[in-house]
């Protein structure tokens, strides 16, 4: 435990004094050490409060440049040529509810059986307050964690591990019913970020889960004592949001989307929802005007992004004369998946898995504090 | 159009008046609440508006407007487009120390960071200060009246301390860091 | 009592909330008060049902008096599932003069022409409205009194109200009603919703409504600021705004509608700059607005500054036509159009 502690504060210090280092390097900025900056932009210390705003008018942190302005277009990858298609349909068709997750400590993906021993055991007494459990005796839960092999995208990523609780009755033979599940991922996660890392550090930033609030409170309670990491909850912001618009409905020629639903919530008193569900062809066409294809690596620049959703929210003022822009982008939803500002989530299809993971385990980075 | 000039009028002796503009009109009211029951020694003046221009039919009762405080709602877009197309209705020497934004809800999980930072970059550009408020609290409330004050006395040249409204912009005014300016 | 009546029974006990169980079986009238006072209507529902049951034994009920329940439970509680509003066209000279009993016998001799199992019970209330129950069969089987159809009709007035058609049930229903109200056609209003007396009052204009040259009784809305020296530069401008609001959306309690969904097929009104501009077709969605009070929110969105006025007829059709439901269809040379143009 001691050993674990002095590790951490090492941590810490050590990120400080990149913070420091970077705010001298800014003062003689070069396009040659912008790549330096960045990769320090996520270098803040730890105990500056994580939502960064608590100082007025002077100085924040590189804010800017921890959101990209250009991504890739969403590709369709062939996840199950790579991962268990078995798998893979565990995550489709759920609805997640989103957290990200700061760093593992000591986590090793070796050591899952044991870990599905303890969380086990960890539920059990939490369940049963104040008696002595003895780890290995599977009463009531069973906890399996299993690691799905593929779904990370480059070689920084850390392999997704899956957590699955089931319940076992009491009596009889009753099949085990599956009550939980939940899983980390990391997608293409930032390179300059994750190669940071000290070397017992594993980051999985992404935590989705499904099943009752109180287990996943456990869960989260287990992961927190066992690996010193901290789970928060993600919102999803317009931008993301408009983001999975923009890319969803450009993968309308090679997958049908069957339709681009966006919900907004209007801050009227009673609260009006303004629900609109676009022809996916009629869409496809506005963002096909708008996004040129160019270059042989087919980017997608945030400009564009933002002009498509205007225009859609343009084109409903010129019939409503509603603003819009008053209210929350609180849903967008396709074929392909939905997203919820709340931060939930449901996956329609494989096919475009690993776009969505990326655009969400970057929103999971951007919101853990460093 | 006619734009509101800080100087067209004569002040009146030991008053101040401050303008809050607001779209939402959720902060303001409550503001002015504090700001009013706080002050005791000075007779300030508090007009509340939705958006510049203001009605022209009020022109003559205004009294010369020492302070104009912008509130964005961070939650709202719509909130910093309306505060973008009112700035034009300001004359320019306002920005001389008499101008300050005001955010809210910037603390709140589901924000869109690139709107704090739009408010950061608008108010450099303005040379003009940015507070940070918490509205959902009485505390906050008074916290954010009280700086107003602070800055509003300032500005109608009350302070007792030779601090002028251009000499306390330049110390407040919001910076953004450079490297975001070559975006 | 059969197991279709207890069927219904039951489902109609289970709806119920526990406090209005007794005023409910009261309104219903079939047992006697001293039977009333015998059930215990804090027990458990499965329970009370049992004795219930034995109850309407002892007073041999049978189904007929079990589906009056089923009536009773439904006006009393009106907001259970989605009504759609009718308008009957064309009134006859005779119209006028339609009374409850001739339109009772009317309807049933009617529908009974050409459905031949089929169960109606047709009630008239206190404020006018007709109510009608059909329970639908067919050739050979029995009247299912577990999906009945509801209607409600007010005497003199072109609308109905149904609740729970079916598609193969409507041209016997559309008949019935023209004929017993001596109508020539019925047509769909194009108005739907949860609450039947919303919907009515809607139609019906009974619900406050502002009309543009009436004298403003607004002003005490608008409350003076707190304090002598904080004065509103918008004051005069927020109470034109309200008045337009109210005048669109009426003014005080409002008709409570839950929707409003427009099929949009008209020209791509977007960006100014040249995208799309050059396209020939329509630009196809639909907009479904959600609230649980559709047109207070709309109020309040329009009297907060989060529409710009005035309000577009889009909106305000609403109530100036009592409808929620439009298609809004552009003609464009050259491209047919499937659905009837209908641009407000």
């Amino acid at each position: 435990m001691m050993g674990k502690r002095d590790v951490q504060i090492y941590f810490r210090l050590n990120w400080r004094l990149l913070a420091m280092e970077g705010r001298v390097s800014s003062a003689v900025n070069t396009p040659a050490n912008m790549p330096m900056t960045r990769r320090k932009s996520y270098g803040r210390s730890c105990v500056e409060n994580p939502s960064l705003f608590w100082q007025t008018p002077g100085h924040f942190p590189a804010l800017g440049h921890r959101i990209p302005s250009s991504r890739g277009a969403a590709r369709s990858r062939n996840v199950l040529s790579k991962v268990d298609p078995e798998q893979v349909a565990l995550l489709v068709k759920h609805e997640w509810k989103l957290a990200y997750v700061t760093p593992l400590y000591r986590f090793r993906h070796t050591q899952l059986k044991l870990y599905s021993k303890h969380l086990t055991a960890f539920i059990i007494a939490e369940k049963q307050q104040g008696v002595a459990i003895e780890v290995g005796v599977e009463a009531g839960f069973k906890v399996t964690i299993s690691t799905i092999l593929g779904m990370a995208e480059s070689e920084d990523d850390a392999e997704t591990i899956f957590i699955q609780i089931h319940s076992k009755p009491t009596f009889g033979a009753e099949a085990l019913k599956l009550v939980w599940r939940g899983w980390l991922t990391c997608v293409n996660g930032d390179r300059e970020y994750l190669r940071s890392l000290p070397p017992d550090f594993v980051s999985l930033p992404l935590f989705c889960s499904s099943g009752s609030e109180s287990l996943t409170a456990l869960v989260r309670s287990w992961f927190e004592r066992t690996f010193d990491c901290n789970f928060g909850s993600l919102f999803l912001n317009s931008t993301t949001l408009n983001w999975l618009a923009a890319l969803w409905t450009g993968c309308h020629p090679s997958s049908n989307i069957r339709f681009l639903k966006l919900t907004w919530t209007m801050p009227t008193q009673p609260s009006l929802d303004i629900m609109y569900t676009v022809n996916p062809q009629d869409a496809w066409e506005l963002w096909n005007s708008i996004h040129t294809e160019d270059s042989a690596d087919d980017r997608i620049h945030i400009d564009e992004v933002q002009q498509f959703m205007n225009g859609l929210e343009t084109h409903l003022f010129r019939h409503f004369k509603i603003y819009l822009s008053a209210g929350t982008l609180m849903k967008v939803s396709t074929s392909l998946g939905s997203a919820h500002h709340e931060g939930k989530i449901k996956i329609g299809s494989s096919d475009y898995i690993s776009t969505l993971l990326t655009l969400l385990t970057e929103c999971a980075l951007l919101r853990t504090p460093v | 159009m006619a734009l509101l000039a800080p100087y067209s009028k004569i002040p009146e002796l030991n008053t101040a008046t401050i303008l809050l503009v607001e779209n939402e009109e959720k902060v303001q009211s409550k503001l002015a609440d504090a700001i009013v029951q706080r002050e005791k020694d000075v007779n300030v003046n508090v007009r509340l508006a939705c958006k510049l221009p203001l009605p022209v039919e009020n022109s003559e009762t205004r009294p010369r407007v020492d302070l104009v405080v912008f509130i964005v709602n961070l939650l709202s877009e719509r909130s910093l487009q309306v505060v973008e197309n009112s700035l034009n209705h300001l004359r320019s020497d306002f920005f001389l120390g008499k101008v300050c934004f005001m955010v809210t809800d910037a603390r709140c999980g589901a924000l869109a960071q690139e709107r704090l930072l739009s408010v950061k970059k608008l108010a450099a550009s303005h040379r003009c200060p940015v507070i940070c408020a918490e509205h959902q609290t009485e505390d906050g409330i008074s916290m954010a009246a009280s700086r107003l004050l602070t800055v509003l006395k300032v500005s109608a040249g009350l302070s007792p301390v030779a601090t002028t409204a251009l000499y306390l912009s330049t110390l407040t005014r919001c910076t953004v860091p450079s490297e975001l300016d070559e975006d | 009592m059969n197991e279709e009546a207890r069927a219904i029974l039951q489902r109609v006990l289970r709806r119920l909330p526990s406090r209005k169980t007794q005023s409910t079986l009261r309104a219903w009238g079939c047992l006697s008060a001293q039977q009333l006072e015998d059930l215990d209507y804090t027990q458990p529902k499965w329970l009370l049902l049992e004795n219930l049951i034995s109850k309407c034994e002892e007073s041999r009920l049978h189904l007929k008096d079990v589906t009056k329940l089923d009536m009773v439970y439904h006006i009393e509680n009106p907001n259970q599932g989605t009504w759609h509003a009718f308008k009957l066209t064309e009134a006859e000279d005779e119209a006028l003069s339609v009374d409850f009993t001739q339109f009772k016998e009317m309807f049933v001799a009617h529908l009974e022409e050409v459905v031949q199992h089929v169960s109606i019970r047709i009630k008239k209330l206190e404020d006018g409205a007709v109510w009608i129950r059909i329970a639908w069969g067919d050739n050979f089987t029995k009247p299912n009194h577990l999906k009945p159809t509801y209607a409600v009709h007010y005497l003199q007035t072109p609308y109905v109200f149904i609740l729970n058609l079916a598609a193969k049930h409507k041209p016997f229903v559309y008949q019935a009603l023209v004929l017993s109200t001596r109508h020539v056609s019925i047509n769909e209003a194009h108005l739907t919703g949860r609450s039947l007396t919303a919907m009515r009052d809607l139609l019906m204009k009974q619900y406050q409504q502002v009309f543009p040259n009436q004298e403003r009784t607004l002003k005490e809305r608008n409350a003076p600021p707190s304090h002598p020296n904080i004065d509103k530069e918008h004051a005069e401008f927020a109470e034109r705004t309200h008045q337009m609001a109210c005048e669109a959306f009426g003014d005080g309690t409002v008709p409570k509608l839950e929707t409003a969904v427009y099929k949009l097929e008209t020209r791509y009104r977007g960006s100014n700059n040249n995208t799309l501009s050059d396209r020939d077709e329509l630009f196809r969605g639909v907009v479904r607005f959600s609230s649980p009070n559709l047109l207070e929110s709309l109020r309040h969105c329009v009297s907060t500054g989060m529409a710009e006025g005035p309000v577009t007829p889009l909106l305000s059709s609403i109530t100036q036509k009592g409808r929620n439901y439009f298609v809004i269809a552009e003609k464009v040379p050259g491209a047919t159009s499937q659905t009837p143009a209908h641009k407000t």
